[in-house]
């Protein structure tokens, strides 16, 4: 029995239909921007699309006025904002861009380390700030717009989740790019056909390379795969498990017939967990952007320096 | 207050060699869990395929253990070749 099922059932409320509600993306079915139909593939935006362009827009604006600012001004000291920019620019290029790559290729690669790493910072804290569910309540509370009007553009907004790098699309896109960061670094280091001679060491007897070559080029994919899977498997299971310990105020309320004794629940436990794992929750989008940097980082790395 | 900020300074210091060692030992890791839940995953989409449960899934796993400890080995051999190098440039 599917969960939505069981919940039209029992007539109460359906945790797991919320959750999924909340984490995954809206439906193509009801884009949020219709755009057309081309070679077979529909083109409207969706939540996650939408929150990409919005990370895409406030990344790039924000770096840009806070560099452009700093260019502008009479002393090259940067203050404030670019103070702190800088210093996380410096952190990524030395400790961890430097080590791996080399100080040959550094700049070559540093740009892109860089994009990664705010842009999936940005992706990931954008999903714990509830600007959506705030215009949801200005829209539903203060302009007075019934729920069920369809053709809203605040309800439209309201369905899926904000997390676009909890969607494996996302991430594995993400991936894709750092593939192809390591076949270019490998190739420009050494030469094409070089860098796939390097996959495997030198001088073994040939009988070994038979094994050693369907490994290589596997292990060449099952690289990218785990960036994607941690990254979104990440984001997606912090968000399920806050909204997991949120929905105890509902499941209590309806199981003992009492809104008092929900209240009770969330009050005494709901909340204060919630607020713990939020907590925890702004490590890991750091932790997450980081270690997906430090990943791309090495393994470019790994194309570039070859050790056998 | 010196003592106080050589410490800080220190303890970054620290944190930032932490985590630039780190670097390879996390990309095995990932890269071995990775490895066992692609093929294993490949294995299953192929067992109920063809529905010859459990000898895909069973050969994917094997498979991905073996990819996994070949990159957790490539990444022991290269750090304690590091290792080897830095011992010999410090006598």
């Amino acid at each position: 029995m599917s969960s939505i099922e069981h919940g039209q059932e029992t007539g109460g409320f359906d945790a797991g239909e919320v959750i999924i509600h909340h984490v995954s993306n809206s439906s193509i079915e009801h884009p949020i921007i219709h755009l057309p139909t081309i070679f077979g593939i529909d083109f409207s935006v969706t939540k996650h699309v939408l929150m990409l362009w919005i990370v895409a827009i406030f990344v790039f604006s924000v770096t840009t006025w806070a560099v452009r600012k700093y260019t502008k001004q009479d002393r090259p000291i940067p203050t404030g904002f670019m103070n702190a920019l800088e210093a996380v620019v410096l952190f990524i290029r030395n400790s961890i861009v430097l080590p791996n790559v080399g100080s040959k290729f550094v700049n070559s690669w540093t740009p892109l380390i860089l994009t990664f790493f705010f842009f999936i910072l940005t992706a990931n804290a954008i999903g714990m700030v509830p600007i959506f569910d705030v215009l949801g309540m200005i829209n539903r509370f203060i302009l007075q717009v019934p729920q069920s009007d369809s053709h809203n553009f605040i309800n439209n907004l309201l369905h899926g989740g904000t997390t676009s790098t909890g969607n494996y699309n996302v991430t594995s896109a993400l991936a894709i790019i750092t593939f192809t960061a390591i076949v270019i670094a490998g190739t420009k280091a050494h030469g094409f056909f070089t860098h796939w001679k390097n996959l495997v060491p030198k001088g073994l007897a040939w009988p070994v390379y038979i094994i050693l070559i369907p490994i290589e080029i596997i292990g060449m994919f099952v690289k990218p795969f785990a960036l994607t899977m941690r990254l979104a498997a990440n984001m997606t299971g912090g968000h399920i498990a806050i909204l997991a310990i949120l929905s105890f105020v509902f499941i209590f309320s309806g199981l003992f017939h009492s809104t008092l004794a929900g209240i009770g629940v969330g009050v005494l436990v709901s909340v204060p967990l919630a607020v713990g794992i939020s907590a925890l929750e702004i490590i890991v989008i750091m932790v997450q952007a980081y270690v997906f940097t430090m990943l791309s980082a090495v393994f470019i790395g790994m194309a570039i320096n070859v050790h056998h | 207050m010196k003592i106080q900020s050589d410490f800080t300074a220190k303890s970054f210091q620290y944190l930032q060699k932490m985590i630039r060692e780190s670097g390879p030992a996390a990309s095995a890791s990932y890269t071995l869990i990775g490895a066992i839940i692609l093929l294993g995953g490949i294995g299953y989409v192929f067992d109920k395929w063809l529905e010859s449960s459990p000898w895909f899934l069973l050969g994917g796993l094997l498979l991905g253990l073996i990819v996994g400890f070949y990159e957790l080995a490539k990444t022991v051999w290269g750090m304690s070749e590091k290792g080897r190098k830095g011992e010999r440039e410090n006598g």
